[in-house]
C-alpha cells in the first residue's frame, strides 16, 4: 500500500452506462462540500444540454475535491470519462491521466461489456483498481454474487470489494478513504521541464478552447508562451485553474495536479486530446499514446434545400472548433446534390453531430448510410483511402482491398451463448477467446469487420439475447476483404447516394433488400420504373415500380375551376420538392427512409 | 333533342339547389340534408339574385340552363319551374336553350317528371351511381336499383328525350365485374348520356373520415383505371362518343352546359357556393345556405370572394379543362418535347394541329398539365 504523504490522488471511475457513475460523483461533491447544497442538482458533471438529455457524458471533465481523512487535508482529482465505444481513445487518455481508477459495478447487473473494455484499458495503464458494487440499496441487488465476478476478474480479494449506494451515499465515505489509503501519488519530477497531457479539450465561445491537462512533469504557470508537442503549434496561453467544480485560475499546476488551461487557441485541432504541451523553446519527450484522431465512421450529409449548402459549410466548420475529430470533404452527389462526406468516431458521434447540425443550425438534412474507410491497394503500390461507396474501385483495377476490424468484447448470459456466436459468426467474426466470469455469464471476444458491426449488429445482439448482452469494441487494424460494390440503379440510372460496398457472400441479399424497400417507397411515375441492383456491370436483383395510370379529378366541382386549378398548383408544389434521378422523381421521405438502416445509433445502453 | 349551336360570347346558368334527403358517404359538395325549413326561403331569395345579376348579364344569349345540387328536385317542380320562369323572363334565353335538372330517383315520380318537363326542363340527368346494391350502400345511397330503372321509365313516358345518368366506380368492394354489370344495366335503359365518375375521397366527408383512420382503404387506382377502361370500351362499343373525360354521349346529345367548363364559355352561377366566370373574373357565392338568404334578404348580392386568375393561372385552366376534352387543345399549347414524349407513349395523339388526350392519357391529365405548364 502507498504511503499517504502527498496530499493528491488523482482517480477515475469505470463503469458501464447506467450504473451509477453520476450519481456517484454527486455524492462525493456532497461529501467534499464541493457544491453547495442549493446548486446541487442531479448529474453535477454531465454539462451539455445534449448530453443531459441523453443521460451520458461525452466530454471528460475533471473536478477537484478538497477532502480531509483523519485530519489530514488531500486534494481529490475525479476524471470522468466518456461512456461511449465511440470515444475508446479518449477514455485511454483520461486514464492515463490518473493512477486509480473505481471500478464500479451495478449490484443488480453484474459486470458488463464496457467496465470489462474499460477495465482493462486503465490494468493496461497501470492504474489501481478500487472495486465496488454500487446499488446495494436496489430490492433485486445480487450483492456477493456481482462481488464474485469483480473478484474473479481483477484478482482482488472478495472481501476487498467494497459495497456502496450511491442513492442513499451508504458506503460513499468507506470509498473515498480508500481512494486516499488505497490509490498512489502522483510521481513526476516538479523540477524536470514541463510536461502537461492534455486529455481533453473543448471549446468555450469566450475564452477559446480550453485543454483539460494533467501536469506530468515540472510547472505550468497562467499565461505562459507554450507548445503543443506533436502538432508543433505554438500559443500564448492565458490562466490556469482547477474545476471545483466552477472554475477556480491559479497561478501554476505543478506536478501531478489536474486543471485546466485557457489556450489563447481557437481551434481544437491545434490542442488535440493526447499532445503534450510544454513551454515555448523548451524540449521534450512527448508524452506516449498521443494517436491523431481517425475517423471511423463515414456518412453523405446533405442539405435537403439545396440552397442551404453554404449554412451546412459553416454550421460543420463551427462544430470543428470543439471537435478535433470530426473531419469533411465536399462531396458531389448526382442524387443528392452538393454535400459533404463527414467522418466520425463512431455511430454516436454521428448522431450526435446530425443532431447538434438540426438543432443549434436548424438545417434538415439528407445523410447516406454510415459506411468505412476501405483502403484500396492498387497496382503499383499506391494505396487510396476511399471513404465513400460509391468512390469505389470497380474490380480488376486494384490489387486487394482491406476493410477496418475491431475486436469486440462481448458479455452475455451463457444461455444466450448459441445466438450470439451464431450472430458474430453471420458478420464475419472469428473468435479469439471465450471465458465464464460465473456459470452463468461469458465474455466472448470476436475480431468482427467494423462494417458489419455499424450495420445493425447491435439491435441484433440485442434482440437475440432478450437485451443482456453488452458489447464493446476497440479498433484492430485493417485486414483484406472479399468486398463488391453494389449499386442501385433507377430506370437504368445508378443513384450514387445508395450506392454500398458489401462482402461478395452479401452482395445479392443486400442488393435484393435495397430493391425490395425502394419499390415501396419509389412513387409511381408515367413509366414502369426498373428498380435494380447491380454487381460490376451484373444485375443481381430487379423490381418494377408499375407506371402509374391514374392521376385526374374526375368532377368538375360546379363550375368551381379555382379549387380544381388550386389542387393542380398543390401537386405542383409537391413535385418541386421532389429530386430527380435521371429521369425518376424521388420524394426526399424516399431517400431519408431507404437510407435508414435498421441501426440504432445508440446513447444509453450501447 | 335539339340545341342551340353556341357561339362565342353565349353564355350558360348554373343554379345551386343546396337541399337532399340524405347526406351521401362521398359527398363534399355543398348539399344539407334537414334544411326543409329554408326551402322556400331560399327560394325567394333565389329569385332575388336572379333580378339583382340580371342587369349585369344584359346582351348575352344563355344558351344553358343547369339546376344541380345538392338534390333539385328535392324541391317541388313548380318551384323549380318558377325559377326557369324568372330566368326565362330576366334573361336573353335562347328558343332551344338546353334546360338540366338533375335528379335523385327517390325524389321524382311520372306527375313531378312530366310537370317538370311542362316547366321547360329540357334534360333530366339522374343520379344512378350504381346498379350493384352492394355499392350503393357503400356509397350510403338511399335509393335502390329498381327505383332508378322506375325513374327513367317515367321519364320517358313524361317526354324527356334527353335523359342522362351519373355512375360512381372504385367503391369500397366494387369489382370489375360488378362495374361492368352496372354499366351493361344503364345502357339497357338508354341513356341519351352517361356520366362516370371515378369515386374520390375527399377529406371532411364521412368516407374521408374512414379512409384517414384506417378503418376502410382508399380506392384502387389501378382498379379504378381498369373500371375506368371498362367503360371507354363498352360505352364506345354500344355508340356513344367519349366526348369529355368523364361523360359519354349519343351522338348530338353531349351536354352543352357542360362542354361551356371546358371551353371557356362565361356562366353565371346562382345559389350557395355557385360560381361564376366572366371576362377573365371568377366570384364566387357565399357556401351557407343561411347566409346566402339572408344577404339576398337585405337586398345584397350574396357575393363570397372573386379572383382574376393569372395570365399564367389561365392559361394551366385552359389546358387542364381542354384536355379532358376529345378535341383536345391546340398543338401549340403543349411543349414540342411534352408531346412528343406524350405521343411516344401513346398517351396522346395528333389530330389535325391540335393534340387530344388518348384514353389512357386522359386518366394521367393531371401529369399532362404539370407537365406542360
Amino acid at each position: 500500500m502507498a504511503s499517504v504523504t502527498h496530499p493528491i490522488r488523482n482517480f477515475a471511475i469505470i463503469s458501464h452506462i447506467d450504473h451509477g457513475k453520476s450519481t456517484l460523483a454527486d455524492r462525493f461533491l456532497e461529501l467534499t462540500h464541493a457544491v453547495a447544497e442549493r446548486q446541487m442538482r442531479e448529474q453535477f458533471l454531465d454539462r451539455m444540454d445534449l448530453e443531459r438529455e441523453r443521460g451520458i457524458t461525452i466530454k471528460a471533465q475533471a473536478v477537484r475535491l478538497a477532502y480531509g481523512l483523519d485530519g489530514e487535508p488531500y486534494v481529490l482529482n475525479l476524471i470522468d470519462t466518456p461512456g461511449h465505444v465511440d470515444f475508446t481513445y479518449e477514455v485511454s487518455r483520461a486514464l492515463a491521466a490518473a493512477e486509480g481508477a473505481i471500478l464500479l459495478v451495478d449490484a443488480a447487473q453484474g459486470i458488463e461489456a464496457q467496465t470489462l473494455a474499460n477495465y482493462h484499458l486503465a490494468e493496461q495503464a497501470g492504474l489501481t483498481i478500487l472495486p465496488a458494487v454500487n446499488k446495494i440499496d436496489l430490492p433485486q441487488a445480487d450483492v456477493e454474487g456481482a462481488a464474485r465476478e469483480i473478484a474473479e476478474l481483477t484478482g482482488v480479494p472478495q472481501d476487498e470489494v467494497l459495497h456502496i449506494s450511491g442513492k442513499t451515499g451508504e458506503g460513499v465515505g468507506e470509498l473515498l478513504r480508500a481512494v486516499v489509503e488505497r490509490i498512489p501519488p502522483p510521481r513526476g519530477d516538479p523540477d524536470a521541464p514541463t510536461r502537461a497531457l492534455i486529455f481533453d479539450s473543448t471549446y468555450d465561445q469566450y475564452r477559446g478552447v480550453v485543454a483539460y491537462v494533467r501536469v506530468v512533469d515540472g510547472t505550468l504557470p497562467s499565461n505562459a508562451r507554450v507548445r503543443m508537442v506533436a502538432t508543433g503549434h505554438e500559443t500564448d496561453a492565458e490562466e490556469v485553474g482547477v474545476f471545483a467544480p466552477d472554475p477556480v485560475a491559479a497561478t501554476a499546476l505543478t506536478a501531478g495536479e489536474v486543471g485546466y488551461l485557457v489556450t489563447g487557441v481557437k481551434d481544437v485541432r491545434q490542442a488535440k486530446v493526447g499532445d503534450t504541451i510544454t513551454l515555448a523553446r523548451t524540449e521534450v519527450e512527448p508524452l506516449p499514446g498521443y494517436r491523431e484522431p481517425k475517423p471511423m465512421v463515414w456518412s453523405g450529409l446533405f442539405p435537403e434545400d439545396g440552397d442551404e449548402y453554404p449554412a451546412l459549410r459553416d454550421a460543420l466548420d463551427r462544430l470543428q472548433l470543439n471537435d478535433a475529430a470530426l473531419v469533411f470533404e465536399p462531396e458531389t452527389s448526382r442524387a443528392l446534390g452538393f454535400g459533404f462526406r463527414t467522418g466520425f468516431l463512431g455511430l454516436l458521434h454521428m448522431e450526435i453531430v446530425r443532431e447538434r447540425l438540426e438543432r443549434e443550425f436548424g438545417l434538415q438534412l439528407i445523410a447516406t448510410a454510415p459506411n468505412v474507410e476501405l483502403h484500396v491497394a492498387r497496382e503499383g503500390g499506391e494505396t487510396l483511402e476511399v471513404h465513400n461507396p460509391s468512390e469505389m474501385l470497380v474490380p480488376g483495377t486494384y490489387e486487394r482491398v482491406e476493410e477496418p476490424y475491431v475486436l469486440a468484447t462481448i458479455l452475455t448470459p451463457s444461455a444466450y451463448l448459441g445466438p450470439v456466436m451464431e450472430l458474430a459468426q453471420d458478420r464475419r467474426g472469428s473468435m479469439e477467446g471465450m471465458r465464464y466470469l460465473s456459470p452463468e455469464r461469458v465474455e466472448i471476444r470476436y475480431l468482427l469487420p467494423l462494417a458489419e458491426i455499424i450495420f445493425d449488429f447491435f439491435d441484433q445482439l440485442k434482440s437475440g439475447t432478450r437485451g443482456y448482452a453488452s458489447l464493446d469494441y476497440e479498433p484492430f487494424g485493417y485486414q483484406e476483404g472479399d468486398l463488391v460494390r453494389v449499386d442501385l440503379l433507377l430506370h437504368g440510372e445508378p443513384v450514387d447516394a445508395f450506392s454500398a460496398v458489401v462482402h461478395r457472400d452479401k452482395a445479392q441479399a443486400y442488393g435484393r433488400r435495397m430493391v425490395e424497400r425502394l419499390k415501396e417507397l419509389i412513387p409511381r411515375q408515367l413509366f414502369d420504373v426498373a428498380v435494380q441492383a447491380a454487381i460490376g456491370g451484373r444485375i443481381v436483383a430487379r423490381e418494377t415500380v408499375r407506371a402509374k395510370r391514374k392521376d385526374v379529378t374526375a368532377k368538375c366541382y360546379g363550375g368551381d375551376i379555382t379549387r380544381k386549378r388550386k389542387l393542380l398548383e398543390r401537386q405542383r408544389e409537391g413535385k418541386r420538392r421532389l429530386r430527380r434521378v435521371g429521369k425518376v422523381d424521388v420524394p426526399h421521405e424516399a431517400f431519408i427512409a431507404a437510407l435508414r438502416v435498421d441501426t440504432e445509433a445508440g446513447g444509453k445502453g450501447r | 333533342m335539339k340545341r342551340p349551336e353556341a357561339r362565342a360570347g353565349d353564355a350558360g346558368i348554373y343554379v345551386h339547389v343546396p337541399f337532399c334527403l340524405t347526406r351521401c358517404g362521398y359527398c363534399d359538395f355543398n348539399a344539407h340534408a334537414g334544411l326543409d325549413h329554408l326551402k322556400s326561403p331560399f327560394v325567394e331569395a333565389l329569385l332575388t339574385e336572379v333580378e339583382l345579376a340580371a342587369p349585369s348579364w344584359e346582351g348575352v344569349r344563355v344558351v344553358s340552363i343547369f339546376l344541380g345540387g345538392g338534390t333539385p328536385t328535392t324541391l317541388s317542380p313548380e318551384a323549380l319551374g318558377s325559377i326557369v320562369d324568372r330566368l326565362r323572363e330576366r334573361f336573353d334565353l335562347a328558343p332551344d336553350a338546353e334546360v338540366t335538372c338533375e335528379a335523385n330517383p327517390d325524389t321524382v315520380d311520372a306527375p313531378s317528371l312530366r310537370r317538370l318537363r311542362e316547366r321547360g326542363v329540357t334534360r333530366l340527368s339522374m343520379g344512378a351511381q350504381s346498379f350493384d346494391p352492394a355499392v350503393l350502400s357503400a356509397l350510403q345511397r338511399i335509393h335502390s336499383v329498381s327505383s332508378v330503372r322506375r325513374a327513367v321509365d317515367d321519364a320517358r313516358a313524361a317526354g324527356f328525350d334527353d335523359v342522362s345518368l351519373d355512375l360512381i366506380y372504385g367503391a369500397r368492394g366494387e369489382t370489375l365485374a360488378s362495374w361492368e354489370g352496372t354499366l351493361d344495366e344503364a345502357l339497357a335503359l338508354g341513356p341519351d348520356h352517361l356520366s362516370c365518375y371515378a369515386l374520390t375521397i375527399e377529406r371532411g366527408t364521412p368516407l374521408g373520415r374512414e379512409v384517414a383512420l384506417g378503418l376502410a382503404a382508399p380506392p384502387d387506382p389501378d382498379l379504378q383505371a381498369d373500371m375506368y377502361e371498362a367503360a371507354c370500351t363498352r360505352l364506345g362499343g354500344a355508340g356513344y362518343e367519349h366526348y369529355e373525360l368523364s361523360n359519354w354521349a349519343r351522338p348530338g346529345a353531349a351536354s352543352l352546359h357542360n362542354l361551356g367548363y371546358w371551353t371557356g364559355r362565361p356562366y353565371l352561377g346562382l345559389g350557395p357556393g355557385a360560381h361564376s366566370f366572366r371576362e377573365g373574373v371568377r366570384r364566387w357565392n357565399l357556401r351557407s345556405p343561411e347566409r346566402y338568404v339572408e344577404e339576398l334578404r337585405g337586398g345584397r348580392l350574396p357575393t363570397g370572394g372573386e379572383e382574376r386568375p393569372s395570365e399564367d393561372e389561365r392559361r394551366m385552366e385552359r389546358l387542364l379543362l381542354g384536355l379532358r376534352l376529345a378535341e383536345g387543345v391546340p398543338a401549340s399549347w403543349l411543349p414540342i418535347d411534352v408531346a412528343e414524349d406524350l405521343f411516344a407513349r401513346g398517351l396522346a395523339r395528333r389530330d389535325d394541329g391540335r393534340v387530344a388526350l388518348t384514353d389512357p392519357g386522359m386518366l394521367l391529365a393531371n401529369e399532362v398539365v404539370l407537365s406542360s405548364s
